[in-house]
């Protein structure tokens, strides 16, 4: 059967269809990850915990308000290069970074940080301040830090917050509760002591006074954030701006106990799937085949020993074998790779010689061999095609394996640990408890995820049946 | 010298293990001598097992002889090494039985009748693609443009016969071995393909095996028979003479097989020889045909076995009743 035609006949059946559309959204999502992180995402970010700080840990996805009474505060992080405004001054300019907030959650943010990267200033240094104007109208002056100025034997161009950023948690800044309890007094006639308005920053600034004295309840609305940085010298830059609002629940997947977000996570999961199960099962079809012909077509002693030897091979134990290999030579995902296409193959040896010896002895093979057609000729363009359909069942066939035994050596905490895996994920939920705790969405996507890829080259299988088996034709 | 390929005394076992100890051997071939001269066919008939096809394949080469020489156009290939089996290959070649097994469903019509002269490295593309087009008008396959890049499940039985007939042919070769042609043909399209064979042997003098159990076919096609019974020829004459005036009881019993036209003969009784041939493992002492002979001479056929002997000029038999 020709190419074309057996891509109609997988096209024409159900499962076939389903197997090659989840098979091309597959692709779509992995090719999509391999362009947007780069390769050593593992080791630059996902085990970066730098990367994460500012993120909640062990927080739902954020569409799972839809199933909750209270609607919880999304994490959200407001990022800005440039300024979306400057007020020019005589000998000095002011530039804001404004960030529009439109809060509509039911309790307050879990917390609030402001953070300022890699600043540059060549005269006097510059001024930061941070203010809110709340959806009642009133504006709150929340922190004011100037610039430290140059170093003796500094001098301008002076860096400041190159290596680590400036970075300051609002809920436990003294300025902020100065500026608070100012805010306090001047709006609302009140006078709480400095002790306890810390830690309930976050509380003020998103909440009006409850009216019992004492609480807040939270003031819902249009919030804008704007950092003014005062400049005294128009060369003065900044790099980046961030403004953090601790939320309670997180992006499209959630996080786990590190704040990692398990969305990009998963995301790079697709790709690497993919990669484990199609290499693995090209090398192992690809061997098994090649031995299979060999095996099948010389007879003889050849026959005799790699019929053996698949026997040995494919009597050994996989798991233990696995399991000692990679304690002895370390946790590398292409060794993984490598040994299950090394004990991959056998099975599928045996049966390929034995649908060769069926063929050798046909007419075809006679008649090229009449022909002055050498051996590998043989084997290669009349053979090899003869079962090409077959082979390519089976290596559908062999991946979702080759996928799964991956997962469950991650699971055993046998994963490669600088590439973030669907079964790692799952292995350090497992690890962490946060099956106990209910953590749902850091357990189930990974496994369903698995099962999903699994899925799809099954039932890619079974749309290739009848371009294997022309019986189930209809 | 006439003779463009030789047999000598060739034989073919093949080892059966059929039971716990030792093996058996199955005689398909037992000592057969034979020479097909230049541009001449020579028809092979047998019951089926009666190892004509073996033979067919020893004189190809495709299988090794246990025992007895191959000898082609005066060299003795019996031994030939890699180099010098493909130098034989490029002037023997083979048709087969099956049209739908021995050509390659996976390559279309120009491949297959490309890869003959892709492996023996003959022209550059151009003068291939000549003599791939050549090659189809030969065998009646016009238009051969049309032809060429059809896959072979687009063709009939007898298309498919004719495409390997051409890729067989396209090398020149000087000696064919036809295994059954036509047997899995439709009858309307066997003369065809026979008179093809005919016309092509005619045109270039190249020599054939025909082997049939259709002695009614050889009798049309060929100019000498040699009929084969248990691995052996009991038989041999120019075509005419084998038809008209058979000498051996298994020749006679073959042709009186054949049906006749002839509504006369409707309740002739015929003298079909009866049973089934002995398993070639266990092959009958004496005279192999004794147990099913009408002719059986007890003391003598099933003791010594018959030579082949002259009987009349260029007409051999094998049989006590001429010894």
């Amino acid at each position: 059967m020709r190419p074309q035609e057996a891509i109609r006949v997988l096209l024409s059946s159900g499962p076939g269809k389903a197997g090659i559309i989840f098979f091309l959204a597959l692709a779509a999502v992995s090719l999509y990850a391999i362009v947007a992180y780069p390769l050593d995402f593992g080791l630059r970010f996902w085990n970066n915990p730098a990367i994460w700080a500012d993120n909640p840990r062990n927080a739902p996805p954020a569409w799972s308000n839809t199933f909750t009474h209270l609607r919880r505060v999304e994490h959200t992080t407001f990022r800005a290069t440039e300024p979306a405004a400057v007020i020019p001054g005589a000998g000095v300019e002011t530039r804001l970074y404004t960030f529009d907030l439109d809060y509509r959650f039911e309790e307050s943010p879990a917390f609030t940080s402001f953070s300022l990267r890699h600043l540059t200033y060549y005269s006097r240094p510059p001024l930061i301040t941070l203010s809110l104007a709340r959806p009642d109208g009133r504006e709150m002056l929340l922190y004011r830090h100037a610039v430290r100025g140059p170093d003796p034997g500094e001098s301008p161009p002076v860096s400041r917050y190159v290596e680590a950023p400036l970075r300051v948690y609002l809920s436990g800044d003294d300025t902020v509760l100065w500026n608070i309890a100012d805010f306090l007094g001047r709006e609302f006639e009140m006078e709480l002591p400095l002790s306890q308005l810390r830690g309930m920053v976050d509380e003020i600034a998103f909440g009006i006074p409850g009216g019992d004295g004492q609480g807040f309840r939270v003031l819902p609305g249009d919030y804008t954030i704007t950092v003014a940085v005062k400049v005294y010298h128009p060369q003065d830059s900044i790099s980046e701006v961030v403004f953090v609002l601790g939320g309670s629940v997180y992006g499209l997947m959630g996080t786990d106990t590190l704040g990692r977000d398990l969305a990009v996570g998963l995301l790079f999961g697709f790709p690497i799937a993919l990669f484990i199960g199609l290499v693995t099962a090209l090398l192992a079809t690809t061997m098994g085949t090649l031995m299979g012909i060999l095996s099948g077509y010389q007879g003889g002693k050849t026959d005799i020993f790699i019929q053996r030897f698949c026997d040995v091979l494919g009597n050994i134990p996989l798991l233990p074998i696995l399991i000692f290999l990679i304690f002895v030579l370390g946790q590398k995902l292409m060794l993984v790779i490598l040994i299950l296409a090394a004990f991959g193959w056998p099975g599928l040896t045996i049966l390929i010689r034995s649908m060769v010896l069926q063929l050798r002895s046909g007419q075809l093979v006679e008649a090229t061999r009449a022909l002055g057609a050498s051996p590998w000729r043989i084997m290669l363009r009349h053979i090899f095609f003869q079962i090409a359909p077959f082979v390519l069942a089976q290596m559908i066939f062999f991946t979702p394996a080759a996928i799964l035994a991956e997962a469950g050596l991650s699971f055993l905490g046998l994963g490669d640990p600088s590439i973030p895996t669907w079964g790692q994920i799952l292995e350090f939920g497992f690890r962490t408890g946060a099956v106990y705790a209910g953590y749902w969405w850091w357990v189930l996507p990974p496994g369903l995820l698995i099962v999903l890829t699994a899925m799809t080259f099954v039932l890619l299988t079974l749309g290739m049946e009848p371009v294997v088996n022309p019986r189930l034709r209809s | 010298m006439n003779h463009l390929l030789m047999l000598e005394g060739v034989k073919m076992y093949f080892q059966v293990r059929s039971r716990f100890f030792g093996s058996l051997a199955v005689k398909a071939v037992d000592g057969v001598s034979l020479e097909v001269k230049r541009a001449e066919t020579l028809a092979v008939v047998g019951e089926s097992g009666s190892g004509k096809s073996t033979l067919g394949r020893v004189s190809l080469r495709l299988i090794r002889p246990s025992a007895g020489r191959v000898i082609f156009d005066g060299e003795d290939i019996t031994a030939a090494n890699d180099a010098e089996l493909k130098r034989f290959r490029k002037r023997a070649q083979g048709i087969f039985q099956d049209p739908f097994s021995s050509i390659d469903p996976f390559m279309n019509i120009y491949q297959i009748l490309e890869e003959p002269l892709f492996i023996h490295g003959l022209g550059n593309s151009r003068e291939r693609r000549r003599l791939i087009y050549e090659a189809l008008e030969e065998v009646k396959l016009t238009p051969p443009q049309e032809f060429a890049p059809k896959y072979p499940d687009r063709l009939s039985g007898g298309q498919r016969q004719r495409v390997g007939i051409a890729r067989a042919l396209i090398l020149r070769p000087d000696y064919v071995v036809a295994d059954e042609p036509v047997s899995m043909i439709d009858a309307s399209s066997r003369a065809e393909i026979l008179y093809l064979l005919r016309e092509l042997q005619d045109r270039h003098g190249m020599s054939f095996l025909y082997i049939t159990h259709d002695i009614a076919t050889a009798r049309h096609f060929s100019h000498r028979i040699a009929v084969m019974y248990l691995g052996r020829i009991v038989e041999t004459a120019p075509t005419k003479e084998l038809i008209e005036k058979p000498r051996h009881p298994y020749t006679m019993a073959l042709i009186e097989a054949v049906p006749s036209p002839d509504p006369a003969n409707r309740f002739r009784e015929r003298r079909v020889i009866p049973g089934e041939p002995a398993s070639p493992t266990r092959v009958p002492p004496g005279c192999r045909l004794h147990p099913r002979c009408p002719l059986f001479i007890r003391g003598k056929c099933d003791v010594i076995e018959p030579p082949l002997i002259e009987v009349m000029e260029s007409h051999y038999a094998a049989c006590h009743l001429y010894c």
